[in-house]
């Protein structure tokens, strides 16, 4: 399948916040409410529409519990987009960001783009961190932010389309190194024929923006 | 895509989801199998059984004998189960393949009553700290990962189920601060409490009720579940130690393993940048019960416990004939994503006992051909 970029994921937050459910609801678009434990990482795809181009989502769907903390770090580096989830109904999930945080800044590239996402917003009447903190940490860090739940698939396409079309617009910036795949963005194979030839014209790295 | 139309015919409800969104149709890929209960688990491994064969008959008859001599010859009583253990004695049998019960016939019964009333004095004992505080990460860990152990067996969704997968998985992971408790452990607690609960229940064990139980039974299947998983988790502790570097040595030992006997596989992988470790990590931290129905799970185990190192050495040999058992549909797939996808969902929804058969028959072989051989296994 053709495409005109590629961009890869990593879905990182507590156990038990709902990763998996984020990823499958956007995935295949369905809902499991007891879903098995990820184990590691898993993966997952998808490809989404951006200002008239196919961008292909790659997805790292990482396991939350401590212990595979050494496995799931190394997935940080190759990439682009992360999506960093705390469960609105448990406070502790939400105490936790920091630490989420420094780990995925400490191992990824520096312009990765991080999504913040209070996950299962249908369960209002057990709602323990409200919105406005949600935003608050968001603004303070630096983050995008988002409530979404997995269950009703409220925001969750927004969530994981709205970190692509920031990466894509750092990448009409300039911004990335678009030639570098260790920054989680890879060039679809039509498209680099096309960046070659601009390449050969303007030379340098514009020519991936150029193109666009 | 081939296998991604395999898969999605495994998987119920997505086609109007297709219908609602008919633009991601062939983009969105199925994450994981879907398995439906009953080929997950109603088999001859667990359940009813098929009328027997004579052969089977003979088998049975041998175990038979084997189990009640003064002395059970453990080396006989491995070489007969080695190929499979009859349903009808397979609980003694995990039993004193594990090491749990001893081989004098005079001893289990004392040894049995001694550990379950030691494994309940652990419970007495240090049960009520799960809500302390250096406890607490622990217990909370296992207590949301219990509902997600096996979430399509109904069996596993009953309360007392669930209180007793607790409370097995809690002792052990406080004995054991080395590691602690791992997910993917929970996964190991399931086969033995399938096989000690089929002692009493004739009928399907997937829906079987455990309140019909006395609380004897109960106890006796908790306690003897908990020995057994401990006997098992002795072997492969250091997968479930700090970074996990038993896991770390057997991916990489898989690799080095492929790279000599399937060059083709090995360098397909290679050449669309797929590693190992992104699919055999979970192969083998859960030893491969996220990737087969639990029948096979059992019946694999028969073997495990009959092989010298088995749930440490042997699988490694298991997972490599595993892999090569779907050469074909790897070497079809043109990209990193069809790949990975493939190594996640691998279709062996419907194996039984003959697909496992061969699998180890395999596996039997690389072993013979590569372990006792370093120089020629080495690159």
């Amino acid at each position: 399948m053709a495409y005109a970029y590629l961009f890869k994921y990593i879905i990182i937050g507590d156990t038990g916040v709902g990763k998996s459910c984020l990823l499958l609801q956007f995935t295949d678009k369905r809902f499991q409410p007891v879903h098995d434990l990820t184990i590691g990482v898993e993966f997952g795809a998808r490809m989404i529409t951006i200002d008239g181009k196919q961008i292909k989502l790659q997805i790292w769907d990482t396991a939350g519990q401590e212990s595979f903390r050494s496995i799931t770090r190394s997935y940080y580096r190759g990439a682009a987009g992360a999506l960093l989830v705390y469960d609105i109904t448990r406070r502790d999930t939400f105490n936790h960001l920091t630490t989420w945080l420094e780990d995925a800044r400490q191992h990824s590239n520096s312009n990765m783009v991080i999504m913040l996402i209070g996950n299962k917003s249908d369960l209002e009447s057990r709602r323990e961190v409200k919105k406005e903190e949600g935003e608050a940490f968001a603004r303070e860090h630096g983050l995008i932010f988002m409530e979404t739940s997995a269950k009703t698939a409220s925001n969750v396409e927004e969530a994981f389309i709205n970190t692509a079309k920031e990466i894509y617009e750092k990448i009409q910036e300039g911004v990335f190194d678009i030639n570098n795949e260790a920054n989680g963005i890879k060039i679809g194979p039509q498209h680099a024929a096309t960046n070659a030839t601009h390449t050969g014209n303007q030379g340098g790295q514009q020519a991936g923006g150029g193109c666009c | 895509m081939e296998h991604s139309t395999l898969h999605w015919t495994l998987d119920s409800p997505k086609s109007d989801n297709c219908l609602r969104n008919p633009l991601h149709k062939q983009q969105s890929l199925p994450l994981r199998p879907i398995i439906p209960l009953v080929a997950r688990i109603s088999d001859q491994n667990a359940s009813g059984a098929p009328p027997m064969t004579v052969r089977e008959k003979t088998r049975l008859e041998k175990f038979r004998q084997l189990l009640s001599s003064h002395n059970t010859d453990l080396d006989e009583l491995r070489k007969c189960s080695w190929p499979g253990v009859p349903r009808e004695v397979r609980p003694v049998t995990w039993r004193l393949l594990s090491g749990y019960l001893p081989a004098n016939t005079e001893r289990r019964k004392p040894t049995l009553q001694r550990k379950r009333e030691e494994y309940f004095g652990f419970i007495e004992q240090y049960y009520d700290s799960r809500n302390e505080e250096h406890h607490q990460d622990t217990y909370r860990q296992i207590h949301i990962d219990i509902p997600r152990t096996n979430p399509l067996i109904p069996l596993f969704q009953q309360p007392l189920v669930q209180e007793i997968f607790e409370r097995i998985l809690f002792i052990w992971a406080i004995r054991h601060p080395a590691s602690g408790y791992v997910q993917g452990i929970n996964d190991l607690v399931t086969p033995f409490f399938v096989v000690f609960l089929s002692e009493y229940v004739e009928e399907d064990v997937e829906n079987f009720d455990v309140t019909n139980l006395s609380q004897d039974m109960l106890r006796s299947i908790e306690a003897d579940s908990f020995w057994c998983m401990s006997k098992l988790l002795d072997g492969i502790q250091d997968n479930y130690t700090f970074a996990q570097p038993g896991i770390q040595k057997k991916v990489k030992a898989l690799e080095e393993l492929v790279s000599r006997i399937d060059e083709q596989v090995h360098n397909h992988f290679r050449r669309y940048e797929v590693e190992y470790l992104q699919f055999a990590f979970r192969w083998m931290n859960n030893l491969l019960m996220r990737e087969l129905p639990l029948r096979c799970t059992i019946r694999l185990w028969d073997t495990y416990q009959s092989e010298p190192e088995g749930f440490s050495h042997f699988h490694l040999y298991v997972c490599a004939a595993f892999l090569i058992k779907w050469r074909k549909e790897i070497l079809d797939e043109e990209d990193f994503q069809g790949l990975l996808m493939l190594l996640q969902n691998l279709p062996t929804i419907h194996w039984g006992n003959e697909e496992i058969g061969l699998l180890l028959a395999e596996a039997y072989r690389l072993k013979y051909m590569f372990a006792d051989a370093p120089n020629h296994y080495r690159r």
